[in-house]
């Protein structure tokens, strides 16, 4: 469907993936160029949080190739592809429950080992997500849904990726939340880090996005600038992201 | 005479002792979610290294403890090494094989190479004690408090401060989320495994000086107090190790203050039933703690059977029960009366851990009460044999399903946790319940296997009794398990919470499936009673439990054909190989290790 572009930081090409017997991607490619955001819209179970799986190396594809800057990614373990510069906001947050705000976002630095800019990494996050500064010290389990996010994001920046991939990072939090953090995956995309975002909510991922990606039952069936879908009608048709979408 | 003061010094050094070890089972089962059984030969090693350090080598009480510290941390690397991370992608229940292997390997070896009588080992300490307030303290109780706090303190400042510490917990709460933030999961169980040895080795040697003795049966309990108090502070809490050892350690000290020595276990084995029962997350978790096992998904190995042709299986009976007929020797037929009622036992464990899937660590203790029920039954009330016999397996059936009962609500690894230690619980009120069982004496003279008045003397005839019981035991489980009931009991194992969704009661289901095995088991027992003429508490230990269980696996867990097949496999190659008695233990170790690396469906397939 999509020929792999010069300039992609980020390739899956012809992928197949499954778990066991139940195959979950049919030859899927997509292709995130460098410096924009992609966008992955789908429905439930249609294969989106495997596709963040699968270019992170928590699951191996039965077929296909994955390439990250232009080398391939499927011999690498997840460690390893993370120093590559890759950084993700899994779903659902996934927080370090019982470690503290400022120690979930060091974790985030964990790949790196330049001290004195971590540090002043740190106070960078603080700017940009204010509202942390007075929780630093409290459990990161005990807040709310939005204030993880924010958590999750300056965790993810902290290891300075080239890329970050989120996955729903909008899901359960309030529209003044969500206009926060696509406000914030801007920021940080105009700040050069390229992203890959799955997303349920058409509408509001294309507002930001680039480029998006529709997955039904593990295959693409549409792909254009973010701005040609949003007022293509099969969007609608294809997927449907209940009542908000557009 | 010892004051409470001084039990109560004793119950908190004993408690410093018992959280060397529980803290590195907590680190383990954090990062790893698995209970390590290894734990104690690790103790063992640093015991016996520390042996060699003082007695042989004059090292000065500083350098043994380093010696050990790191010779022991290599054990540990070695054990998650080659031992457990090829087991990364196996089924849950494999690496806890893996260390029940492990660890009968590492004694075996320990033992083979110090020979099994204990030693002494001097503490280097002068021999003074210090009043205080009522009760007196030595150098060595401050030595081990000394280094039970350090090691706690250096614990904590690394688990805080540093990069690895910091790895360490963020995979103890998150182990994916934790490899996101690029954390190689692979060093930090390395990390663990050597931590969690080095403090356990310490602790062996500090127990050999503190009691002036060595010994190989050390191993086994020190696993089990470790696991105790692990529990009891909340599994994969490492402050909660600390505690619940401490409170162990004053639990079994009053305990001992009040009814006697030979009490200690028993207290430490009913404060773990009672804590996994009450909560089984540990007196500290909260409530918002999500259950340490994975709610469902395969426990045990799934695979296809070997279908054995109805036919094989006649002529298979048909040569054993014509065997005694050829002229074959009184040990061959020795060596399969062995394997029938080792066989019995492991139609009864390939039911309960297999078909429903609760791998249970304690089935001897089905053989004990199968055997004390019969011989009493026969020695006092003069009961025919035939019929004690029978007596016994109904016994270890209502009494087993009994104490397991409460346990029922527990899953995955716990399940090993509660019956190991009912195991252990039974065996000591055989030896502390003297007016029923004469305890430690054991009980002699019991009358020999006799049918319907005739006395079973000749070996052939002993033979066809226990072949028989075998074979009727193995058809009723067959027929069983082609039931509805057989089916319903492999939806219990297969994802209990769906089967509960379908309406199945568990508890019943789990009952009807121990007081099945229960008997097959006390049979058993009842058999070997009449048989050996003599039992004793410790004559149906813990390894037999763990043969049981290798036998299950090597036929393939719930597999009825394959659990004979692997009993007779067990009992019978040693002996095809001469191989020497101290050796044998040693074998089955290896033989678990391999089958769970390269086999676990067994050889028959799983059921
Ligand atoms: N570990 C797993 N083992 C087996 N099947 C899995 C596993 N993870 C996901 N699946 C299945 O794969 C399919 C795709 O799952 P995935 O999580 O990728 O969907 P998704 O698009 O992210 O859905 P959602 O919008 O609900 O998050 C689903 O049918 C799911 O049940
Ligand atoms: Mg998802």
């Amino acid at each position: 469907m999509t020929n792999t572009p010069p300039d992609a930081l980020l390739a899956l090409t012809d992928v197949n993936t499954f778990y066991g017997q139940a195959q979950v991607h049919f030859d899927l490619s997509i292709s995130v160029p460098r410096g924009h955001i992609v966008c992955l819209l789908g429905g439930n179970a249609s294969g989106k949080s495997t596709t963040m799986k699968i270019i992170l190396g928590l699951v191996k594809p039965r077929s296909g190739d994955v390439t990250f800057d232009g080398a391939s990614l499927l011999g690498l373990t997840t460690p390893q592809i993370v120093r590559r510069g890759i950084a993700s906001v899994p779903e659902a947050r996934r927080l370090f429950a019982d470690m503290s705000v400022r120690e979930n976002i060091l974790m985030g630095a964990f790949v790196r080992d330049d001290r004195e800019a971590i540090a002043q990494d740190l106070d960078k996050m603080l700017t940009l997500f204010p509202k942390l500064g007075q929780r630093l010290s409290q459990r990161a389990g005990s807040l709310s849904g939005g204030e993880q996010q924010m958590v999750a994001m300056a965790r993810a920046l902290m290891s300075r990726p080239r890329m970050i991939v989120m996955d729903e990072p909008t899901m359960g939090l309030s529209p003044l939340y969500v206009d926060r953090v696509l406000e914030l995956i801007r920021t940080i995309n105009q700040e050069g880090v390229s992203v890959f975002m799955v997303e349920q909510n058409a509408s509001l991922a294309l507002e930001i996005a680039h480029e998006a990606y529709v997955l039904q039952t593990g295959k693409i069936v549409l792909f254009g600038s973010a701005r040609a879908l949003k007022d293509d009608p099969r969007i609608r048709d294809a997927y449907l992201g209940g009542s908000e979408a557009a | 005479m010892s004051s409470w003061l001084d039990y109560t010094i004793n119950g908190l050094i004993v408690g410093n002792v018992y959280a060397l070890v529980a803290v590195g089972l907590a680190l383990i089962f954090g990062v790893s979610r698995l209970i390590n059984f290894a734990q104690g030969s690790i103790y063992l090693v640093g015991a016996y290294i520390g042996w060699v350090a003082v007695v042989q080598l004059h090292t000065p009480l500083p350098l043994t403890i380093i010696v050990v510290a790191v010779a022991a941390a290599l054990v540990g690397l070695i054990i998650e090494r080659f031992g457990l991370r090829p087991l990364q992608n196996s089924v849950r229940i494999a690496p806890l094989l893996a260390t029940i292997g492990i660890s009968f390997v590492l004694d075996q070896l320990v033992m083979l190479t110090f020979s099994p009588n204990p030693r002494a080992l001097p503490s280097q300490l002068p021999d003074v004690r210090f009043q205080i307030g009522g009760g007196t303290i030595g150098p060595l109780d401050l030595l081990i408090a000394g280094v039970g706090i350090t090691s706690a303190l250096l614990l904590f400042v690394f688990l805080r401060y540093s990069k690895l510490g910091w790895a360490i917990r963020a995979t103890a709460q998150d182990r994916d989320a934790a490899m996101q933030m690029g954390v190689d999961v692979n060093r930090v169980n390395q990390a663990v495994f050597g931590i969690a040895a080095a403090l356990g080795g310490i602790s062996g040697l500090l127990v050999g000086m503190y009691y002036n003795q060595i010994d190989t049966a050390m191993s086994l309990q020190a696993t089990l107090k470790g696991v105790v108090a692990e529990v009891v502070g909340g599994a994969g809490n490492v402050p909660g190790a600390v505690i619940g050892s401490l409170l162990l350690g004053l639990v079994e000290s009053y305990g001992v203050a009040v009814f006697g020595t030979s009490y200690r276990n028993l207290f430490a084995f009913l404060l773990l039933v009672v804590v996994l029962v009450l909560r089984p997350n540990g007196l500290f978790a909260s409530a918002r703690q999500a259950p340490p096992e994975p709610l469902t998904g395969t426990f045990i190995a799934p695979s296809r059977p070997v279908r054995i042709p109805r036919w094989a299986l006649l002529i298979a009976t048909a040569v054993f029960a014509i065997l005694p007929l050829l002229p074959v020797s009184f040990y061959v037929l020795q060596t399969l009366i062995n394997a029938s009622l080792l066989g019995m036992l492991a139609l009864s464990l390939t039911l309960v851990a297999g078909t429903i899937g609760q791998v249970s660590l304690g089935h001897a203790a089905l053989l004990a009460i199968g055997a004390y029920t019969s011989a009493l039954l026969s020695l006092t009330f003069s009961v025919p044999v035939g019929l004690a016999i029978i007596g016994g397996g109904l016994m270890s059936a209502a009494l087993g399903t009994a104490l397991i009962s409460p346990s029922f609500r527990l899953r995955g690894h716990y399940v090993s946790i509660a019956t190991l230690a009912i195991g252990e619980i039974v065996s000591l009120v055989i030896l502390n319940w003297e007016s029923v069982t004469r305890g430690p004496i054991g009980i002699s003279g019991i009358p020999p296997l006799s049918l319907f008045g005739y006395e079973l003397v000749s070996p052939i005839s002993i033979y066809w009794f226990s072949f028989i019981a075998m074979v009727v035991l193995a058809l009723l489980q067959g027929r069983l398990l082609g039931s509805h009931l057989g089916r319903s009991f492999r939806a219990i194992r297969d994802d209990d919470i769906a089967a509960r969704a379908y309406g199945l009661s568990l508890n019943r289901y789990k009952s009807l499936a121990f007081i099945f095995g229960g008997f097959a088991a006390g049979v058993s027992g009842g058999i070997a009673a009449h048989l050996y003429s003599y039992i004793n508490h410790e004559t149906f230990n813990t390894q037999q439990s763990i043969l049981a269980l290798t036998v299950v696996i090597l036929g393939g867990l719930g597999n009825v054909v394959g659990a004979i097949v692997g009993a007779v496999a067990l009992v019978g190659l040693p002996e095809v190989f001469r191989i020497a008695a101290e050796y044998r233990i040693l074998i089955y170790g290896i033989v678990l290790l391999l089958l769970v690396r390269f086999r676990p469906q067994g050889l028959l397939g799983t059921m």
